[in-house]
């Protein structure tokens, strides 16, 4: 009979103090709510949004742009792509991504690259949500056009014409594309990037960031 | 019958709890049971989805590995898989289908199949689960069992698709997840607790933690027992898990609802705690 109970006393001992510990001394807490909780990964739902590809201004809760698509919107057109530690969908569309732009890269927290498609250039963020820096977690939310806060994710910003002015015009793509296979989506993606790329083309003299 | 009254509102309770997430309200702490986190008004992180992130294609993130395990080890050590009978919403819909389960158990070639001498060895593919599908299917080629969890689908894919449906369309998951959630449901609707003894992964986590857990039922000591115990069978035929309960000793299967502790009519078995 002692020797279970001592055994129970250490045992809950060791549960409650490792518990506090990795509560106050690591980020555990945070990173399970904002990456595991606050983000729904969409192989998990099994479901993903019906693909939407308007363009618009208006940033969700008409959040500012960030100053890094601010300016790097006078090179070219911008392709984010956001992914998460353990997500089936985001394997899925690895390969997609890396044949769109010739690009290789492994288990990197981020990725900027100034990439090459049909002789125009891109530029390509790649962000790990569960790694990534404040500034690109914080895009994330920007560009969630359809408040899915789902992923994966791929926002393509282009120049629009609004109102006299020439601002930043997004659209923002979720999940596989509601597409069966990769070709499809490569196909898909293609004719998106192009679509941005002309509208790019017939506004960028006017940009003034 | 009123301590399974407030059993019954314990996981009602629960149940609404692990669904504040609907006003708002989020924490970074996993559940200690099953729930998915990619239900609309999730409260808390499923465990076993930390657990998948941790280990996922190679990597090891000891803290997210941890973690999920020491809040179930805490639960676990004061009250074994008592989360199971009292806090789980899955168990409380269990405890729905038990009633149908319970028919369909009085079927004489049924009844035949649960005597079989397999079923006891059929509970431990809830161990292999954890292992093969939780742990070594996503550290070695990414195979995660949340992506055809039927648990996800009932409180994650099919609440969604209530909220939102023009909004969401299945993606390559959700078919193999659907057949395997109406496999769920036979199982539920045909096995008393069918999910709980033979399948939940949570459930194999928290199992060994019976052995050492400081709120137990348990039998009079044995002299007692075996002067007093008329054999009446009332509690084995009541336990939803299917417990030789007479013979247990901190039986790992054992969810701490106390049915057999209501239905002993000498009073032989009671709760337990240090």
């Amino acid at each position: 009979m002692k020797k279970i109970m001592i055994i129970q006393v250490c045992a809950l001992i060791l549960v409650s103090s490792s518990l506090s510990l990795m509560l106050v001394q690591t980020d555990i807490y945070d990173r399970v709510q904002s990456g595991i909780v606050e983000v729904l990964c969409l192989s998990c739902l099994k479901l993903e949004p019906i693909t939407n590809t308007d363009f618009i201004f208006e940033t969700t809760n008409g959040i500012p742009h960030p100053d890094f698509i601010i300016e790097n919107l006078t090179k070219g057109v911008i392709f984010l792509h956001y992914s998460e530690d353990a997500c089936s969908g985001c394997d899925i569309m690895y390969p997609v991504i890396k044949d769109l732009f010739n690009i290789e890269f492994g288990k990197e927290e981020m990725v900027y690259n100034i990439t090459n498609f049909e002789d125009y250039e891109i530029i390509y963020y790649y962000a790990n949500l569960d790694h990534t820096n404040k500034i690109m977690k914080n895009s994330f939310s920007i560009y969630d056009k359809d408040d899915i806060k789902g992923l994966p994710m791929f926002s393509i910003i282009t120049l629009g014409y609004d109102k006299g002015i020439i601002k930043p015009y997004y659209t923002t793509l979720y999940g596989t594309l509601n597409l069966d296979n990769d070709p499809d989506r490569l196909d898909y993606l293609k004719h998106l990037l192009n679509q941005s790329i002309d509208i790019y083309l017939q506004n960028s003299e006017g940009y003034n960031p | 019958m009123r301590f399974q009254l407030k059993r019954l509102i314990s996981q009602i309770l629960l149940f609404f709890s692990a669904n504040l997430g609907a006003l708002g309200f989020r924490t970074g702490f996993c559940y200690p049971f099953f729930y998915c986190n990619s239900c609309p008004a999730a409260t808390s992180a499923c465990p076993l989805r930390a657990i998948e992130q941790s280990v996922y294609k190679g990597s090891f993130y000891w803290k997210l590995f941890l973690f999920p395990i020491i809040i179930l080890g805490f639960f676990g050590v004061t009250s074994g898989r008592g989360v199971c009978g009292w806090a789980c919403p899955i168990g409380l819909l269990q405890r729905l289908t038990g009633k149908v389960a319970r028919r369909i158990k009085k079927n004489p070639k049924l009844k035949k199949i649960g005597q079989l001498k397999i079923e006891q060895y059929l509970r431990y593919i809830k161990y292999l689960i954890l292992v093969i599908l939780v742990i070594f299917t996503t550290y070695i080629i990414g195979f995660m069992f949340t992506d055809i969890c039927p648990i996800g689908f009932l409180t994650g894919t099919i609440p969604t698709l209530l909220l939102y449906p023009s909004k969401f369309v299945p993606n390559p998951f959700f078919w193999v997840a659907l057949t395997i959630f109406i496999l769920f449901l036979i199982l539920i609707l045909s096995i008393e607790r069918g999910w709980c003894r033979y399948f939940c992964p949570i459930g194999a986590i928290l199992a060994p933690f019976n052995k050492i857990s400081m709120l137990y039922v348990s039998t009079v000591n044995k002299n007692v027992l075996d002067k007093e115990c008329i054999h009446c069978n009332a509690c084995v035929n009541v336990c939803p898990m299917g417990i030789d309960v007479i013979n247990m000793n901190r039986d790992p299967e054992c969810i701490l609802c106390g049915k057999c502790i209501n239905v002993c009519p000498k009073n032989l078995i009671k709760f337990e705690r240090v």
